[in-house]
């Protein structure tokens, strides 16, 4: 964990005098230190040295909500060991809380300075889930492709667990090919450990991966152990392609077909279909319906930040669809026409519940009080042992500006917009009393902004779940997720 | 060619305790018999084309096709395996036709263990509410009446409310009677009442038992019409409702509401002074294409009479399944099925 923050770049380094940086430099090896010991199993010390570390950078109250000592003692504190060097014990006070500085809190810090007070304090432990978007930092074993997937993925353009799945599984036969053994070891034993993780833990930088890209990256890695050592390398590579591909034609494309012919069938002549954001399988499957010659009418219900289900809508549009293009806060007028909800999923998880774009659940909530059945698609690649009772736990948190821009864009050309990205400008105080817009949110106390991506719908809401292996009750999400997933 | 479908019904009046699963097996293993076949693919092409035609000639084919899709089933995991290259198929032929008898032998035996396992959730003191023919349930029952004691006066003391269907109480009386008698005799209390006073007597049920002809994908059963009724009634006062059947009537449909059946029931029939709202559209397409009129005739006798009728019980709604190989939640039928098929 700790690895990740150490090349996450802040904004404010270019300006930092020369002394100080040397100061960082350190303090940052002495984290990758601390890193490497808490690996070795000293957890404690390790801890200690990577709160010590982040504590000579130049750091923030970030952590005062949970302080129990009067605010401004803690920070005279934090800049005690300032101006000495931080590899002498003078850190030492900075044990007496020991149960509260865990592993990941410092990265939390340095990933983002001047923006702790703008967390949601219940969804902390998710901002730790760094967004890159730069080169800088990036472990040089990264392959081209798995780099440009990398940004691709964060910027949503190519968005949806599926989409992504497959996305990473070609990137990932690119940089198979490109790799070369080295002399004295084994592909089988040093692929996985040494080339792979490597572009594993850039996507992980980018966006937290997703269930089915889990599943795939396990099912890659036990592969690859399986390997046969006397294999030639070429041959070997070869071979991990073709499976690779398999894997994707079997696991995703075939099995999309699959799941779009049987769950077109429970649309009928006369029916009115509604889904939610956008789904792949869902498009694929309201299309195939069209194509067999029922004729029904589409509802599609969207929300903002993504705005996924207009692309949905156009396609369906196309196809010649009856298209009715909602917004999420109407649905309980939707709900009150359909027939039937076509939800896609992000993942099914082992309790049966779905856990799907933020939005989903308040719409299966709205059809199961109106009686109208709920079928999620849902290829078995997605499904997942794990589980979760609410969406706090699992979950991601996106960029809050991302839920603001597009309006501030919209409204008017106010010309503090770039101000409202960075950090907050120096006669915030003075015009505290002026009207502000949200797009200077982070000037305005007692405000904060969370935009989370997914949410969890229980199972008692879902009728059905169409994967590849028919249909099924959500409480046997776990019996397929063993049998497809871990073999058993 | 042989008559599949003349056998089932033969099979289904010759003996009374059997069920339409089984006969729809038993009936396709005499066709295998009956019909010469040389290669596994041969054999499956058969099977499939009599199931078919047994499944178009039945109207409600729902009890049947567990007992056709079972088999099928069988045969390609049995037939299809790599190993059965060096066995002859003659000779795995040849152990299927034996082995039919034992199929039957087998569905019959497992209503006993039923019986036996039912047994205990029958307390003194307890009221029964039941409904239908159900042949299982009343085997439950006498098991339950008959317990502890060798002379068929059980020490188990409990009453029954026997729900009777309401449309034709003479047919009803005919496919109950036996049961009811069978239970007066054994000096159980027995009281009939019609459908609609289920909600009268809720109050007094201590559990619910009911019988299917199906156990669907999801746990919820098909079954007698009016089931579904008792099963929200029950629900409304939190009752236990309690499914009895045999595990080869699990059946691969999975409704999401009661049209959903894949059956032609003619249960809600709008009319007018001219007549059926339904024969109106039917002729009005008929003027339009001229074909449909045609295919309106077929289907006509297809669909069932009311008393025939089923319907679907949700899930949600039952507390547990008492099956031959235990006492299954619903949501354990989707796993004995996944274990079947994959």
């Amino acid at each position: 964990m700790a690895d990740a923050s150490i090349p996450t770049p802040t904004q404010e380094e270019s300006k930092v005098s020369p002394a100080e940086l040397k100061k960082r430099a350190k303090a940052e090896k002495q984290a990758r230190r601390a890193a490497q010991k808490e690996q070795q199993g000293v957890v404690v010390n390790g801890d200690n040295l990577a709160a010590q570390a982040t504590e000579a950078a130049p750091s923030t109250p970030s952590q005062l909500p949970k302080v129990d000592r009067p605010p401004k003692a803690q920070q005279q504190q934090q800049k005690q060991p300032k101006p000495s060097s931080s590899s002498q014990p003078q850190a030492m006070p900075v044990r007496q809380r020991p149960s509260q500085s865990g592993a990941p809190k410092p990265i939390l810090k340095k990933d983002a300075p001047k923006e702790d007070h703008k967390q949601v304090e219940l969804f902390s432990h998710l901002y730790t889930q760094s967004r890159h978007h730069t080169f800088d930092g990036v472990s040089k074993d990264v392959h081209p492709a798995v780099l440009a997937l990398g940004f691709q993925i964060s910027s949503y353009e190519i968005c949806g667990s599926s989409a992504r799945c497959v996305a990473m599984l070609l990137a990932f036969k690119e940089a198979i090919q490109a790799y070369t053994t080295p002399t004295g070891t084994s592909l089988a034993r040093h692929l996985t450990q040494h080339y792979l993780s490597p572009q594993i833990d850039f996507l992980k930088t980018c966006r937290p991966i997703s269930e089915s890209m889990g599943n795939a990256i396990r099912w890659l890695k036990k592969l690859i152990v399986e390997i046969d050592p006397n294999t030639p390398e070429q041959e070997a590579k070869d071979d991990l392609c073709e499976l690779i591909d398999a894997f994707i034609r079997e696991r995703i494309i075939v099995t999309d077909q699959a799941i779009a012919a049987s769950a077109s069938r429970q649309i009928r002549d006369g029916s009115v279909v509604l889904t939610f954001a956008k789904s792949s399988i869902v498009e694929k499957t309201i299309l195939q319906a069209h194509a067999n010659g029922v004729s029904f009418r589409v509802v599609v219900v969207d929300s903002r930040p993504l705005f996924e289900a207009k692309s949905l809508a156009t396609s369906l549009m196309h196809a010649g669809l009856e298209v009715e293009y909602l917004p999420f806060s109407a649905i309980s007028h939707a709900v009150k026409q359909a027939t039937l909800v076509l939800l896609g999923a992000h993942s099914m998880l082992g309790n049966g519940r779905l856990m799907s774009r933020i939005g989903t659940a308040g719409i299966a909530m709205q059809a199961a009080k109106a009686d109208i059945p709920v079928i999620v698609c849902c290829e078995s690649v997605k499904f997942s042992g794990k589980v979760a009772l609410d969406s706090i736990v699992l979950n991601e948190v996106a960029p809050a500006e991302e839920l603001l821009l597009r309006q501030v864009a919209k409204q008017s050309d106010i010309p503090e917009e770039d101000g409202s990205k960075g950090k907050p400008s120096d006669d915030a105080k003075s015009e505290a009393t002026k009207v502000k817009t949200m797009a200077d949110w982070k000037d305005i106390t007692n405000l904060q902004v969370l935009n989370l991506m997914y949410d969890v719908t229980p199972a008692e809401y879902i009728r059905m779940v169409i994967c590849e292996y028919g249909s099924l009750p959500p409480s046997s999400v776990p019996v397929v997720h063993r049998l497809a997933n871990e073999g058993m | 060619m042989f008559d599949i479908v003349g056998v089932y019904k033969r099979l289904l009046t010759e003996d009374e305790d059997i069920t339409m699963p089984v006969a729809a097996i038993e009936a396709l293993i005499l066709a295998i018999a009956d019909t010469p076949s040389s290669t596994v693919s041969e054999t499956l092409d058969l099977v499939g084309k009599l199931t078919a035609e047994l499944k178009r000639a039945i109207p409600n084919s729902i009890s049947l096709s567990a007992g056709t899709d079972l088999f099928q089933q069988y045969l390609i995991s049995n037939l299809q395996r790599p190993s059965s290259g060096n066995v002859d198929f003659e000779q795995m032929r040849a152990h299927l036709v034996g082995n039919g008898k034992v199929f039957v032998e087998r569905a019959k035996a497992a209503r006993e263990t039923i019986a036996g396992l039912g047994r205990h959730f029958v307390r003194d003191g307890n009221v029964i509410l039941t409904n239908g023919g159900s042949r299982v349930v009343g085997s439950m029952l006498r098991e339950a009446a008959e317990s502890s004691n060798g002379n068929h006066r059980g020490s188990t003391r409990f009453k029954v409310i026997w729900v009777l269907s309401s449309n034709s109480v003479s047919a009803a009386e005919d496919e109950s009677a036996a049961n009811i008698a069978a239970l007066r005799e054994r000096d159980i209390p027995v009281a009939t009442i019609p459908s609609t006073a289920v909600a009268y007597c809720m109050d007094q049920v201590t559990q619910c038992f009911v019988g299917a002809e199906g156990v669907v994908e999801n746990g919820g059963i098909v079954s007698r019409m009016g089931t579904y009724q008792i099963g929200m009634l029950a629900k409304a006062a939190n009752k236990p409702f309690y499914v009895v059947s045999e595990s080869h009537k699990f059946v691969r449909l999975y409704p999401i509401n009661q049209q959903d059946l894949g059956i032609e029931q003619n249960v809600v029939d709008f009319r007018t002074a001219k007549g059926s709202v339904k024969d109106e559209d039917d002729a009005r397409v008929g003027s339009d294409e001229g074909v449909a009129d045609v295919e309106a005739q077929e289907k006509a006798p297809l669909s069932t009479a009311l008393d025939d009728a089923v319907d679907y019980t949700p899930p949600h709604l039952i507390s547990g399944i008492i099956t031959e190989s235990g006492v299954l939640l619903p949501s354990a039928v989707s796993e004995e099925l996944i274990k079947i098929w994959f």
